[in-house]
Order: structure tokens, then sequence, then C-alpha cells
């Protein structure tokens, strides 16, 4: 279905990494990409000072000061928050949570989106104007409200309930990315899918999605990062211990009135490997991005 | 499209691991025998964290078939869902929280916390704390603290004092201060010689905690009642904090505090002093255990030089929500931690104990730490703290001190601070 | 649209289903709980017990409310430093490492340096904050220590202490974190831009600035609008980045609504006059979403 696709939508053979290669590079070329990586670097020093302090040991880190490097290789901090906060047990709650919202996200967008942008709905504006409220309404507004609702049907104090609200916020990016490029999707490839005797739903999984792909992935990593990060609402409803999320996890570590530099540093690196990863895994589709456009 | 196949699949698989992980540590009830749920958020290698640890062991020893299930929770996380916790069937049954007017007086007031006033009575817990530390467990009926009934109960007490680096006196040839002229004269000296005296913090506690430190050193008891348990009407164009807001805009002009200290927090200042970049920290007991861990140089602490009172009071108060289950055993616990053994443990690993025995600890800088708050106690020396009087007032303090270090009049910048105090004083 | 009748309209009903679930769940986690939240902004109410009825009072209040009109002046900075800036920036960088690197050098270089400049997205916020005021701190900070390095000792400076500078010191910062967004948005937007476009007009003598303009820019314009909308909005909701660096000081420099609304709502226990500072906060977004959506629709009518 898809290798008909492309055929029929005319898309330009895309070339292999190793293919550019073969074009002239100009002196000016290497000076934008020594540009490039100095800018690159100097993103990056701030995560050079979080692992220099993952590594030093609390005395170190007093007597010398948070910018200077580690005497050596300190992996204690990083054990003893292992087991303070129960750390596996942790990680799979944000695994879970963020995966989930990342996926019934990302399928909540594409229904609502289909309709928006494909469909045409009269109105369309409007609803993507009450879509987007999910993002729009600031989260401290929400917490009051959200907590009394889930006290009633039960969820407080559950993962699910920090699923569902999640699916419903970061859909409304989904939901408006989505509703854009779709509206620009051409309408001939519709047209004859709809002739082949293809109904809606199957017009949706057959054609739209696959061609929208890369975008999804986009939106995936979105989702599940910006999850991962979430503060205040996973601290209102994840109250007991064992539901609890990384960040929320990474709050022990800030005392009444001290903090603890150095395993708050070792514990926020151990918190964004899975996102890193995650991140890694999908970086080849982000590479291939939104490819509905190219068919003209 | 396969690769994105299988990342999908990645992400189904640890989706799926995660669900059945999940499931299988859900359930824990139901296991007969009983359990206290214990919630506090020290860090475990803090003496409280340590002494209350000791107290769970004991706990546990002296009741079979009772588990205690504790758990470590973010101060943030307390400090802000605690209302809504309370309120739910998920509150545990006994833990620990602030004291003050916003904080206990407000689940106070909001019928959320169980009077403990019998209790207190009972076991005998209100001979072992003296009065002027009583003050902040106790609230009456518009939340105010210093009332007639018992809300929580302190295990520990804090207070302010000075931390000399007795290393960089020695260097620079100045003698600790014991008279505030003295204070004076050392800092002058340091000043001489390049040394900025004081560490400080001005996007947190510790800028306002100067100001209202200079305030009470022309201040009395009434003038403490008035502003903290509203008394009488405090005025902040009166002697005393005039005195204290322009002595401090004086002293950031002198250089005896650093101007550009605005915007650094609380741990940079205590990190530079355990630096040995400064002589002097103006700050809590809590820092005690980390200045004794972490420092390499000689240190030792005082009372403010000259100070008659003092920021200090009770520690943060184990209170028994009205939700709890096991009110009863509840009480046990907190009857442990209030024991002799529990409090002597306190005492040694850095903490303030309210009812230790004076000769089991053993430690001298600690010995010296409970001795001078005990003599403040017992003169009734503690003056709590500034932020405390009105919900939202730390961040009014902390915005007002920064603009007095950064040149603003003092006299707006105690009119911009009464203007928030009286606005948020209980109707 | 209109101009096709009937038939149409019928077949947009076909359509609907679609929608009812994300219109369910909407309802249920958003518009109810917004819903609630406009309903305690008429009350006195500290999160627990009964509110009680103040009508307009808490809006009354916020009217007069210097400090929040004047939260309400830094969001237009705040706009320019977690919206406007990291576009362009996004865009610029977007271009070249599609363009130039990509092209020349091999696309795994320029997705290693894509990965790299998206880094800061998943630094949780807090220890992010942390670092900065490490990194700016007057003294013994690194910002400062370059400076005097380099030469440039006078220019040092307490970033984040000084009124004059901490606003444009945290814009900086968010700049940072922000940039990440937009990169990866475009990036992902010119893969679908037809690369012999790129090689014809290369080959045609056109400079990579003509480039840009012509070929990159039109391009790409759903993604930009995306984008800005996007980070206006979360502009306007900044809260985060301000509580961990300063905490909307000195002396208020850098408070925001959505900052001053928190503290309402979790620090005073304030709620109806919080939930009035939401509201109000929302009513504004909401506003600046639809000329924005309006503006979008026309613009890209225009280009179809």
């Amino acid at each position: 279905m898809t290798a008909t696709l492309a055929k029929v939508a005319g898309t330009p053979p895309r070339e292999r990494s190793g293919g550019p290669r073969r074009r002239r590079r100009g002196p000016s070329a290497y000076a934008v990409l020594v540009a490039l990586a100095a800018f690159a670097g100097v993103m990056l020093i701030p995560f050079v000072v979080v692992v220099f302090n993952a590594l030093k040991t609390p005395q170190e880190y007093s007597s010398k000061g948070p910018l200077a490097p580690p005497d050596g290789f300190n992996l204690d901090a990083v054990r003893a928050f292992w087991e303070r906060t129960d750390f596996g047990n942790v990680l799979v709650n944000s695994v879970f949570i963020s995966g989930s919202v990342a996926v019934l996200a990302v399928l909540l967008s594409v229904l609502n989106a289909y309709a928006l942008g494909i469909g045409q709905i009269k109105g369309r504006m409007w609803v993507l104007v009450l879509l987007l409220m999910a993002n729009t309404v600031p989260q401290e507004a929400l917490v009051y409200p959200l907590y009394y609702l889930s006290k009633q049907v039960g969820l407080y104090d559950t993962r699910i309930s920090v699923i569902i609200v999640f699916t419903v916020i970061q859909s409304a990016f989904g939901t408006y990315l989505l509703a854009s490029v779709l509206s620009a999707f051409p309408r001939p490839l519709l047209e004859a899918a709809r002739i082949d005797g293809a109904g809606r739903w199957q017009v949706l999984w057959r054609v739209i999605v696959p061609v929208v792909r890369p975008t999804l992935s986009v939106l995936m990593v979105f989702f599940f990062v910006w999850t991962w990060n979430e503060f205040l609402i996973p601290m209102v409803f994840l109250i007991s211990n064992e539901n609890q999320t990384v960040s929320v996890a990474l709050g022990v570590l800030q005392g009444q009135r001290l903090m603890d530099a150095t395993m708050s540093s070792a514990a926020s690196l151990l918190g964004l490997l899975p996102t890193v990863v995650f991140f890694l895994i999908f970086q080849r589709t982000l590479s291939r991005g939104l490819t509905a456009g190219a068919i003209k | 499209m396969i690769k994105a196949g299988r990342s999908a699949a990645v992400l189904a698989a640890l989706a799926a691991a995660a669900l059945s992980l999940t499931a299988c540590g859900g359930d824990d009830g139901g296991s007969g025998g009983k359990e206290l749920k214990l919630w506090h958020y020290e860090a475990p290698d803090s003496a409280m964290g340590k002494a209350w640890a000791e107290a769970v062991k004991e706990f546990e020893a002296t009741h079979p078939g009772v588990t205690v299930k504790f758990e470590e929770k973010g101060f943030e996380q307390i400090q802000k869902t605690a209302p809504m916790v309370l309120n739910s069937k998920d509150a545990p049954d006994v833990m620990e929280y602030n004291k003050g007017n916003a904080t206990a007086g407000l689940l106070s007031k909001q019928g959320l916390l169980t009077d403990l006033t019998a209790e207190v009575e009972k076991r005998g817990w209100g001979k072992l704390i003296s009065p002027n530390v009583q003050v902040t467990a106790k609230y009456d009926a518009k939340g105010t603290m210093g009332g007639d009934k018992w809300f929580g109960v302190p295990n520990y007490a804090e207070y302010l004092q000075v931390y000399y680096n007795k290393d960089l006196f020695e260097k620079h040839d100045v003698e600790i201060p014991t008279t505030f002229d003295e204070l004076i004269a050392a800092m002058d000296a340091f000043v001489a010689k390049d040394v900025t005296p004081f560490t400080n913090a001005g996007a947190e506690y510790m800028a306002h905690q100067f100001v209202y430190q200079l305030a009470l050193d022309k201040a009395d008891q009434s003038w403490v009642d008035a502003f903290q348990r509203y008394t009488a009407k405090a005025d902040f164009n009166d002697a005393a904090w005039t005195h204290g807001a322009t002595t401090f805009a004086d002293w950031v002009k002198k250089g005896y505090i650093a101007k550009n200290s605005v915007s650094l927090k609380a741990e940079d200042a205590g990190v530079a002093f355990m630096k040995g970049e400064f002589p002097m920290m103006f700050s809590g007991s809590w820092w005690f255990g980390r200045v004794a861990a972490e420092a390499k140089f000689d240190w030792e602490t005082a009372v403010w030089p000259g100070a008659k009172m003092t920021l200090g009071s009770g520690g943060n108060l184990w209170v028994v929500p009205q939700g709890s289950e096991n009110k009863e055993l509840a009480y046990d616990f907190i009857d442990i931690t209030m024991k002799k053994k529990i409090q002597n443990t306190l005492g040694n690993a850095g903490g303030i104990p309210v009812a230790a025995d004076p000769s089991a600890i053993t430690e001298p800088k600690a010995e010296k730490l409970i001795g001078d708050f005990d003599s403040l106690a017992k003169s009734g020396g503690l003056a709590y703290y500034p932020d405390w009087p009105v919900a939202g007032f730390y961040d009014v303090l902390v915005s007002q001190t920064q603009k007095l270090m950064n040149g603003t009049a003092p006299g707006e910048v105690l009119d911009g601070i009464q203007k928030s105090y009286d606005s948020g004083l209980p109707k | 649209m209109t101009t096709q009748g009937r038939g149409r309209s019928r077949e947009q009903w076909a359509y609907v289903p679609y929608l009812l679930p994300g219109l369910l769940l909407f309802t249920a986690v958003i518009g109810v709980p917004f819903l609630m939240n406009v309903g305690t902004s008429f009350t006195e109410w500290t999160g627990v017990g009964t509110p009680e009825w103040v009508g307009l009072d808490n809006y009354r209040e916020l009217a007069g409310d210097e400090q929040f009109w004047a939260s309400f002046g830094h969001n237009a900075l705040i706009i320019v430093g977690m919206a406007i800036l990291p576009t362009m920036i996004g865009l610029v960088l977007a271009s070249v490492l599609t363009d130039l690197i990509g092209r020349h050098f091999g696309a795994r270089t320029a997705s290693f340096l894509r990965a790299c400049i998206y880094l800061p997205q998943v630094l949780p916020i807090v220890i992010a904050g942390v670092v900065w005021s490490w990194l700016l701190a007057p003294e013994g900070g690194a910002v400062n220590a370059l400076l005097d390095a380099v030469g440039l000792g006078s220019l040092a400076h307490d970033w984040l202490g000084d009124p004059a500078t901490a606003l444009w010191s945290v814009i900086a910062v968010m700049v940072w974190i922000q940039i990440g967004f937009p990169l990866v948005i475009f990036m992902s937007g010119l893969q679908r831009v037809d690369p012999s476009l790129y090689e014809a007009a290369e080959i045609d003598g056109a400079s990579w600035m003509r480039r840009f303009w012509h070929i990159t820019v039109p391009q790409i314009r759903p993604e930009i609008f995306v984008v800005l909308l996007w980070t206006t909005i979360a502009a306007l909701k900044a809260f985060a980045q301000i509580f961990v660096l300063t905490k909307g000081g000195p002396g208020g420099a850098t408070n925001v609504p959505a900052y001053y609304s928190w503290v309402h709502f979790f620090e005073k226990s304030d709620v109806g006059y919080g939930s009035a500072i939401a509201t109000v906060l929302t009513l504004v977004i909401i506003a600046l979403t639809v000329v924005f959506l309006r503006m979008q629709g026309r613009e890209l009518e225009e280009a179809r």
C-alpha cells in the first residue's frame, strides 16, 4: 500500500546519508560547521556542570563550589538516591505514564485532526480554539477542580488519572499541528482512495496515517518528554510513593531550607537518561519529517 | 517503515512491562497486621532523620504485629498538597508538618487536624516542652498560634546563631565578638582587609532574617506578640523596624554584606561559608549538621552578639490528620519520639531536642548549641520568624529586602511590607 | 467551502464521530474544571470547606492590583524570549542544518548537532534553574569568569540580582531551553521540501540568504505559525522558569501572571483570587489564539 502510495505521490527518491558527500564543500561550509559545533558545545555546558556535581562528594562540593571539576569518580550519590526513593519503581511509573500518554495522545490527535483538517467541519476554527484550551488554561487553575472530580470518581492517587489528564492536555498540540498539516493534504490522493471503495475509517488508517507517520513520531517524542518533566499535576495526584514519577521523586532532595546539590545532580542525570534514549530511538524517524506535503 | 515499526514495538514492550510490574506492586493491604502510615520530609542523614528512624524501630519493637509504613516526601509536595491529601482517604496516620499560622494554623482552622489537647495532658508532653516552644504547637479558633488547643507536638527546636570561621578570625587577627559593638568593630576590621564579613542570600530567607534580628535588638516581647499574634496593631514604621531596615541597608553600603548577594540562594551562601570565603554566617541550626560534616576549618557557634531575643521556635510538628485511622498508634509513636533515648540521639546528631537529658549530650559543639537554646527558651528569647504572621509573607519579605539591598529607601520598603501585612491579616 | 452547498455539509457530518472522543475527554478534563475555576473566582475560598460567594469582588480587586498589571508587562518581554527569538533562531538553525550541513556533511552530522541543541528540553527545569544560577552567580560564576578571561571583566555583572538585567538573564536562559522545540519541528518540516529546488537555486547562483527567504520560509509556513502560537501561549503561561531562577525577584522585577496566580493558589491558599487571575489569563490567551488562528487561516489560504 505504502509503496504504491509513494509512486502515486511521486515523492522524489530520498537520498541516503552517504549520497550527498559527492557535493563539493567550500571553506565557508567548514566555517559554518565549526561555528555550529561551537554553538552546540555552548548549549551543552550546563550538562557538563550537572555531570561534574553528580560525581562529587558533598564535601568536595562544599569546599570547592559547584563549578569545579570533580576529583574522582564517586557514584555514592547515585546509589544512595536509588535506594532512598526506590528509583527503579519510580522509573517504571514514569515510563508507564509518559509512554501511555505519548501513544494515547497521538491517537486522540489523529482523530481530532482528521475531522478538523480533512473533514473541514463547519466552525472548525472554533472547535480548534476550544480544544486548544487544554493548553491555554494554566495548569494551576485545573488543580483544585480536577482534585475534587478525581476524588468523586475514585481516581485520586492513581496513575490512570494523570494519564487521562495529560492525554487531553498534550493532544491539544497534536491536534493543532496535524490539523494544520492535514488541511494542506492533497485532495486527489483522498479521492483516488475513495474511488477504490475505501471508507472514511480506512482512508484514515491506510492513506493518511502512513503519510504523516513521521509527524506522529515527532509528536510522540514531544509528548513523552513533556509528560516526563511535568511536575505540578503529578505532585498533586500521585500522593503515595509507590505511584510517584521521576520529577516528583526529585523533590525529596529539595528540603525545607537545604538542598542536596550533589545528589540532585546525580538524580537528575538518572532521570533524564530515559528521555534521551527515547529521543535517540526516534531520532531517525524525525529526520524523515513531514512527507505529506512532498506530494505536489 | 520497518524501523518505525520496531521502535513502536519497543515502546509497546516497555508499556506492557510497566503495566505488569505495577500490577505486581499493587496490592499490599489485607495482610492482617495493622499499619501505621508515617510521612516526614527530613533527609535520612539529618539529625531528625536519624532519630526518627530509631523511633520507628523502637515502635515496631514495642508494638508487635504493627508495621510502620514510612514514606519520605518532598517538602514542596507536603506544603502544596497537604489540604488536599488530608481531605481525602489517603491521609497518613501521623505526619510532620510546618508550624505557623499559614500552615498548621490554616489546617487546624479547616478542621483537618486532630485536637491533641487531651492527649498532651494525658501523656504529659506539655511538661516536657517549655512554654516559649509550645506557642507554635497551639492554635486558636482562627488558626492563630499561641492559642489554647494543641494541634501538633514539636519534637525538636531550631534557632538562629552566628557561625564563626575561627581560622579566618585568627588569620586576620580579629577577636570573635560577644557584644554588638564588638561585632561592628570586628566587621570593620574585616572590611579594612577586603574581606566581606557575612555571607548572605538575598533571594531567600537569610537577608530578611538579618533585618528582623536588627529590629529585635530594639524590641520587646509585646512587640513580637503584636507582630506575630496580632495582639496589637503592628506598625512597620516604628523605631524597631526602622532601625532594622536602615541598619541593614547601611551594612550593605559599608560592605559588611555584599551587595551582589541579592540574587543568591541560601544554598549558595551556605556553601560559600563552608568553602571558607566568609568569616561569619548568620543562619539557622539546620546548617549545624552539614557544617560539622563538610567544613574543613575550625568553627564555633554563638547567639547573635548581645541579643536578648533572636529568631527561633519549636521545630516542625507531629500532626495527626482528622482522617487518621490509627490515632491511638499515632499517639504512641509521638510518645516514643519524645522519650529521652530518641531525644538524646537527636541531640548527638546535631539537632536541638526539646526534652533531652543534658548530661547525655557528649559532643561539645552540640552541647553548646543545645545549652544556648535552652537558656534562650527559658528567658523567653524566641521571637519566631518574620515570614510567619500572614500567608505569602515570605515572598513579600524577600522581594522587599531585595529592593532594600538594591538601594530603595527603607521607609518605602517598610510601607510595602505594611501593605501586604495588613491585607493578609485574618478577617 | 461555502460555495459547495448541501452535499458538502452532509459530508462534513460524517466526520463528526471522529471528534467525539476528543470532545468528551476535553469536557471532562478541561471544560468542566475550567467552569469550576470560573465559579470559584467569584468566591473566597481556601481550597477546603465551603466557598463563600463574594460576587465580583476578586475581579474588582484585580483591576486595581498594580502587581498584577506589572506582571503582565513583563510577559511582553518573555514572549520575545520564549517565542520570537527561539522561533527566529530555530528557523535559521534548521535551515543551516538542513541546507548546508545536511547536504555537505551528511544527515548524521546534522542529526547529531540537532540532538545537542534539543537536549536542554529534556533537562528537568528545577535542575536547569539551579545550574544556571551557578553559572550566572556574581562571585565565581562561569559567565563572569569567562568575561574576565577574555578581557571584558568590566562587563561582569550581578546578572540575576540587578533589576535592570534580571529579566534579560531569565530570557537568555529561556532561549537556551526553548530553541530545541522549533528546531526539531522546522527540520522535520523542511524534509518535505524537494531537494532539487535548492539545487536548482544553487546552480542559478542564489545565495544562502535568498534560498532561505524564497524557499525555506515559504515552504514551512504552517510550522512557523504552529510554533509561534505555541511558544507564545507557553510564554504567557511561563512559570517554572521564573520560579526556579528568581521567584519573581529581585523586588518583583521578574514577576509574571502565572507565577502570581500560583502564589495565591498554593502559597496564600487564596484560591478565589488565584482563580480570578487564572481566568483573566485564560481569556487573554484565548483571545490571542482566535486572532492568531484567523491570521493563519487567511495567510495559508492565500499561499495555497
